[in-house]
């Protein structure tokens, strides 16, 4: 399992590293005191500062490298697990940095976009450790694109069926595929929202009078068709309409994995979205607040 | 409204299939999302592409963003249409139709055939980089916004600051770099004008900025002085008075390195400056005391006599050289001396009185210190006439003018002359046969001789100088009394926090220190040196003394200047 590997990389290498940078940033704030108040503004406040701000440029480019598979420096799992630890060690070295006094100004800006920036990492990192256990379990082993291309065989499968019955239900099965509906927005994606529709239309004589109706998780469009059953005039017919249900079935079935792949996606990726523009905003800030500082010696 | 869509498809046989779906809606969306009321599929056609809205008596079609449609084979954003025009998008043709009966609109719709059906897809956004979530854009916009609020504008409203300009409402300031708050006098003074110390960008506040208001704060070591030394430059006042979060104790240091980090050293780094070595209060780390004292030198001033200047000199065996006569072991014995109004003994607080600062003593003097009971009468007969203090050669003409007076005026004197009588020492002159005016002479020419030679008169208390001059007015000099008001001028001393001494209070206090009683000059000198001091205090925490730091007696920034003790005998 990759994402307990990220945490235990080398016998946790990097987490006995960020202990010690710890440990070394809580010694050199102890010598501070006397004349002068702990701070950012004496040496040691300087140094804890230079530390951080290494760090959080470090770790910057730590992420830029995890997202380079191309590059041979280092391994993946290793950056990952070096950007997490020395990303949780980031907090204390700029607390201790900061010596706990802010105001509102942009130097505590800076510490509180870093802190949310590493508020989002542990959440992205509880991710990585708790959702793909239940995204391997939602899809059964096979990837986003298996189960699209079993959906897109279901479909075409479902269309020659559809082929054989009534203009109605032809129509009804037909618009039910190109109108089922997946992902979606942002909020849609998340809470896995299905406005699926379908034509639903009452004759079962040539062209019909058909209305666009809801199809949530694809059941209007199942007990349509199961509707027409007792209708059915030939065995044919019947047997069509029978087979079409079971494949309409296992098409809802493909469709609830997909939207909870999507979705358990989404909540990986999400404070991604969180974690990324803040840090961005973080580089800026700390460069305002480093500049600022000696801007007013 | 009613809108009636018939989708018109060629089968595969060359036979048409007319498919009809009727919906009511206010707007009619045109997409390939699967929730477009008319869903269009294929790669030419937006998820939502375009809308068609009544607009009486005819219609119109409006493009959504950077969308385009042709209408009856011209490339447009938006058209009106009527009935039989023609739409076409991403190869599907769309057509208005009398609507039948019931409807408002007609639609016949034919699908391009080469488009795939699962062309739907594309549809389908299953990422979260597929929706309105963008980290690029937002990255961008927190940074640049953080950059220009933090940055740009508060740069900006620096010249404002030296315009006095008032600052514009909303915008952030450069208040906005305060790493934080000034203690409350500077945030008085100048807490809403950064500039007001930070004078220029890049560089250390410097020491003109804060001398600008604290000009009468005198340098520790003068500039000239400190050039001799091994010590560098002048420390910079931001390096010990450290603003912005400043800490408890306020801005000024107290800690002892204020002191010992170039003390300890002085005898290297001082260079020729002479200063002893100090790393703590301890009889071994602090040296002894050396007392300020006023003493006469050999230069000579404009009136021929020998010139006060301060002398420092160590405690120990240090004398005083005020030039009165004084015993404090007799004033303090009631066998000798007690209050005027039959209190008992005289105490320390009878002659020396607190100042309001409670560290030093309003200054003796004869009128306010010695007059209440030495009175400077000459004839016990007339004991309301008394001699001016402090102006012999007034004294002298006003002896000779009283006696002359007495000769002359027959109101003036009953019975005669006669010499001042002291009790226990008495002896009545002859009588003076002698014209009256020789008489008056003789006998203010006694009284003057009197008043000088003997110990009973000024000669009492002050040192007099017989000259054997002819002109009586200046046959005597009297040595002027000096007495030193600050043995330690650049010290703290609280006598007002030493009143109280453990078991001791009021003269037993005094006396713990200044060992008076017993002494009969005044020459002797009763201040205590280190090792009485070290009785009670100590440098570091320890049970049963006071800690004392540096700062506790010294301060960093002396009150006169050292280079001019003379201010010392103007004072």
């Amino acid at each position: 399992m990759i994402h307990v590997n990220i945490l235990r990389f080398r016998e946790g290498r990097y987490a006995w590293g960020a202990l010690g940078l710890l440990a070394l940033s809580i010694a050199i704030y102890a010598t501070q005191g006397g004349r002068v108040r702990a701070g950012g503004g004496t040496w040691q406040g300087y140094v804890l500062g230079t530390i951080g701000a290494l760090l959080i440029v470090w770790l910057t480019v730590l992420g830029v490298r995890k997202r380079r598979y191309s590059s041979t420096f280092g391994s993946v799992e290793g950056w990952t697990s070096a950007h997490v630890w020395l990303g949780l060690a980031l907090l204390p070295v700029a607390t201790l940095h900061c010596a706990g006094l802010f105001g509102w100004n942009v130097h505590t800006l800076a510490y509180a976009l870093m802190c949310v920036v590493i508020v989002s990492g542990i959440v992205g990192l509880y991710g990585y450790l708790a959702l793909p256990r239940q995204m391997a379990a939602n899809s059964g082993g096979s990837s986003r694109a298996a189960l699209f291309a079993e959906l897109f065989s279901l479909d075409r499968q479902g269309r020659e069926l559809a082929r054989g019955c009534d203009a109605a239900v032809s129509e009804a099965v037909r618009s039910s595929i190109e109108r089922t509906s997946i992902g979606g927005g942002a909020i849609r994606q998340m809470l896995a929202t299905d406005r699926s529709l379908f034509m639903s239309g009452d004759s079962a004589q040539g062209a019909a009078q058909m209305r666009v109706v809801a199809n949530s998780d694809q059941q209007a469009v199942i007990n349509y068709v199961a509707r027409r059953v007792p209708q059915g005039a030939k065995r044919a017919e019947v047997a069509n309409l029978q087979a079409l249900i079971v494949l309409l079935s296992r098409r809802q079935t493909v469709l609830r994995r997909i939207r909870r792949d999507i979705q358990l996606q989404g909540w990986l990726q999400l404070w991604l979205y969180v974690h990324v523009p803040l840090s961005v905003a973080l580089i800026a800030a700390l460069i305002v607040h480093i500049l600022s500082t000696f801007m007013y010696w | 409204m009613d809108v009636l869509l018939r989708l018109v498809r060629t089968g595969a046989d060359g036979a048409v299939e007319y498919q009809d779906t009727e919906l009511s809606a206010d707007v009619l969306s045109v997409g390939s999302a699967p929730d477009s009321a008319v869903q269009l599929l294929g790669a030419a056609v937006a998820a939502h592409h375009a809308s068609i809205r009544p607009s009486a008596p005819q219609w119109l079609i409006a493009c959504i963003g950077r969308c385009k449609v042709t209408v009856n084979g011209k490339r447009v954003a938006s058209a009106s249409l009527k009935v039989g025009d023609l739409v076409e998008i991403g190869g599907h043709r769309l057509r208005l139709i009398d609507p039948p009966a019931g409807f408002d609109l007609g639609i016949e719709i034919e699908p391009d055939p080469t488009v795939d059906p699962s062309a739907y897809e594309r549809a389908f956004r299953t990422d979260l980089s597929m929706t309105w979530l963008n980290k690029r854009r937002v990255a961008w916009f927190l940074a640049v916004l953080v950059v220009v609020a933090t940055l740009l504008i508060p740069y900006f409203s620096i010249p404002r600051q030296h315009a006095r300009a008032p600052r514009l409402p909303l915008l952030p300031t450069d208040q906005i770099w305060n790493a934080g708050p000034l203690t409350p006098a500077h945030q008085l003074a100048a807490g809403q004008r950064c500039a007001s110390c930070h004078q220029e960008l890049f560089v250390h506040v410097r020491d003109a900025a804060c001398r600008e208001c604290h000009h009468t704060t005198a340098d520790h070591v003068q500039v000239a002085r400190l050039a001799q030394t091994r010590l560098g430059p002048a420390q910079p006042c931001a390096d010990c008075h450290r603003e912005h979060h400043a800490p408890a104790t306020g801005l000024v240091v107290r800690d002892n390195g204020l002191c010992v980090d170039c003390h300890a050293n002085s005898h290297v780094s001082f260079g020729p400056l002479k200063v002893q070595p100090v790393t703590g209060f301890s009889a071994s780390t602090h040296p002894g005391f050396t007392v300020s004292l006023l003493k006469q030198g050999d230069a000579l001033d404009e009136s021929g006599r020998g010139q006060w200047m301060v002398r420092r000199e160590p405690v120990a065996g240090a004398r005083e050289q005020s030039n009165l006569k004084f015993s404090h072991a007799q004033h303090l014995d009631p066998e000798h001396v007690t209050r005027l109004n039959g209190g008992g003994a005289l105490g320390c607080a009878d002659c020396h009185t607190l100042s309001a600062d409670g560290e030093h003593f309003i200054p003796i003097t004869m009128q306010r210190s010695c007059a209440a009971c030495h009175e400077l009468t000459f004839d016990p007969k007339a004991p309301e006439r008394q001699l001016p203090h402090g102006r012999p050669r007034d004294a002298i003409l006003l002896i000779q003018d009283y006696f002359v007076r007495q000769a002359v005026d027959p109101t003036a004197a009953a019975d005669g002359f006669q010499r001042r009588r002291l009790p226990g020492q008495q002896a009545e002159a002859p009588p003076c046969t002698e014209a009256p005016l020789v008489c008056a002479t003789r006998r203010a020419q006694d009284e003057i001789e009197h008043q000088f030679t003997t110990t009973r008169g000024c000669a009492e208390c002050h040192e007099v100088t017989d000259l054997h001059s002819a002109d009586v007015l200046e046959r005597f000099r009297i040595t002027p009394v000096r007495l030193t008001r600050d043995y330690f001028a650049q010290v703290h001393f609280s006598h007002r926090m030493h009143a109280v001494q453990q078991d001791k209070t009021g003269d037993d206090a005094c006396v713990s220190c200044h060992a008076v009683r017993k002494s009969n000059s005044s020459a002797d000198l009763f201040i205590p040196d280190l090792p009485k001091c070290l009785e009670c205090h100590t440098e570091g925490a320890v049970a049963d003394r006071v800690t004392l730091q540096c700062t506790s007696c010294h301060s960093y920034h002396p009150t006169i200047t050292i280079d001019r003790p003379r201010e010392l005998v103007a004072r």
